[in-house]
């Protein structure tokens, strides 16, 4: 058999846990196409109705736009973390074969994510043009970039969590649990500038609120993007990501032979 | 050659530690088959699996610069939920196939399987015969310098059973074999020499049928 370089096995590994979590996600049978769209459809439709029961439909901006991207950057962000969660063990019929690695699961499941956020970005974008919303986005490079760093911190998160939750059940109860308000007090449907100063300074705490408003205020040139505290963002991203990899590191052989 | 430095291997059991292997340093030769044997529990499987590296020793190295098939062994090694057909793709991808190689295979490992319209079904409708079929049908589609059989030669019918092993005896001119089993016909038939796994220590006999002569003794 030829000799591979560990990158070049690592690197076939994952394409095809890739191909086979896209194969499994969308197969025949299980609606996976629809979800995949009908989910924040339904969030984007039901929060837009809300929004124009309670305060009517004057706005400073396109408000449907701010709740599309909003749910967009939160469901990136949530999926990664709930397909994180059960990689580990997900995958457990497949480290009979040494090439495979429990972070390569991950790593795929997370890789799968990005693509079907970027196949909704680009229907959401295409109806955006269509229905003539408000498309003129301040500074693309940093909303590019505010999905990106999202991803990073959703990836070092995912990990250090799943790490953790493979050998302590209750661990992952917990965090299941913490994250269930979460769509509520991450600045997803709404904007911290126009929220009160005591809840301001509540939702400061919560990271993905920075995430999402780094998101938000680099779209919309009538919002102010003063909130958004990039070192707090940084400290999130990469103190979870280093202790994860240290731990996954040390626990990589009994999470293989759990 | 494979090489077993000061291997310890033990599980941690709610009774303490449960030995498999107890400082075991050890040279199998190059190019003979090896038949392993041992009483059930005694750590043939887990041998294997660390030969294999999805299992590691608590302390010690295990050497050896051969490459070594996965575990053969009843039932494991697939994902539940994937097709046949789609396993045997996914082995080929992981071990850097290309397209005309991974379509050469699938018809192969089809063909030599005999699962007809299972293999397009996924594995959790499978028997553990069929199971064992398809991961030995797939071995045989790759060149590893040892293949690691777990007692799959001893399921399926007789007349499967039959063409397993033809197909082995074809196979081993080319690669060697560790074997796991308790059919001491299998072992003379295909293996030169013998381990005995006992009290967390490995005994090597140059021949295979002094290792049966072990083996049955501690069996009495």
């Amino acid at each position: 058999m030829r000799e591979r370089s560990p990158w070049q096995v690592q690197k076939s590994v994952i394409y095809a846990l890739f191909l086979r979590e896209v194969n499994v996600r969308f197969s025949a049978g299980k609606l996976g196409y629809f979800w995949v769209i009908f989910e924040p459809l339904m969030q984007i439709s039901i929060f837009v109705m809300v929004k124009m029961l309670l305060f009517g439909s004057k706005s400073p901006l396109d408000y449907s736009v701010f709740i599309t991207i909003g749910f967009v950057a939160f469901n990136l962000f949530r999926h990664i973390l709930d397909r994180s969660m059960t990689a580990f063990a997900g995958n457990k019929g497949l480290y009979a074969y040494k090439q495979v690695k429990p972070i390569d699961g991950l790593v795929a499941r997370i890789l799968v994510e990005i693509l079907i956020t970027m196949v909704i970005a680009a229907i959401f974008i295409a109806a955006g043009l269509y229905l003539d919303r408000d498309m003129n986005v301040e500074n693309i490079g940093m909303v590019i970039l505010g999905f990106l760093w999202l991803i990073l911190f959703s990836f070092g998160l995912g990990l250090f969590i799943s790490v953790i939750g493979i050998f302590f059940d209750s661990f992952l109860k917990v965090v299941k649990l913490l994250l269930s308000p979460l769509m509520f007090i991450s600045a997803v449907f709404y904007s911290m500038q126009n929220m009160p100063q005591a809840l301001q300074s509540l939702l400061y705490y919560n990271p993905l609120t920075h995430f999402i408003e780094m998101i938000h205020d680099n779209y919309f040139s009538v919002l102010n993007d003063g909130f958004i505290d990039y070192e707090y963002m940084a400290i999130w991203t990469i103190v979870p990501f280093y202790m994860a990899l240290w731990l996954y590191r040390k626990l990589e052989k009994g999470i293989i032979s759990i | 050659m494979i090489e077993l430095q000061g291997v310890t291997k033990y599980f941690r059991t709610t009774l303490g530690k449960k030995y498999i292997l107890k400082d075991v340093s050890f040279a199998i030769p190059s190019n003979v088959n090896i038949g392993i044997l041992g009483r059930n529990g005694a750590g043939k499987s887990t041998l294997m699996r660390m030969l294999g590296q999805i299992e590691f020793p608590n302390q010690g190295k295990i050497l050896s610069d051969k490459t070594f098939s996965w575990v053969m062994g009843v039932g494991g090694g697939f994902q539940n939920n994937m097709t046949g057909r789609a396993n045997v793709k996914f082995v080929c991808r992981i071990y850097g196939k290309s397209k005309e190689e991974i379509d050469r295979a699938i018809a192969y490992v089809k063909e030599f399987s005999e699962l007809g319209d299972y293999f397009e079904m996924p594995i959790r409708t499978y028997s553990s015969g069929m199971k064992s079929r398809l991961t030995f049908g797939l071995s045989l589609a790759f060149d590893f310098d040892y293949l690691l059989i777990d007692e799959t030669l001893s399921v399926g019918d007789a007349r499967f059973r039959k063409k397993s092993k033809e197909a082995l005896m074809k196979k081993i001119e080319s690669c060697n074999v560790l074997l796991v089993s308790h059919d001491m016909g299998t072992l003379r038939d295909i293996c030169d020499v013998g381990i005995v796994s006992n009290n967390a220590q490995l005994h090597f006999f140059d021949d295979i049928n002094d290792a049966i002569k072990m083996y049955e003794t501690i069996n009495k």
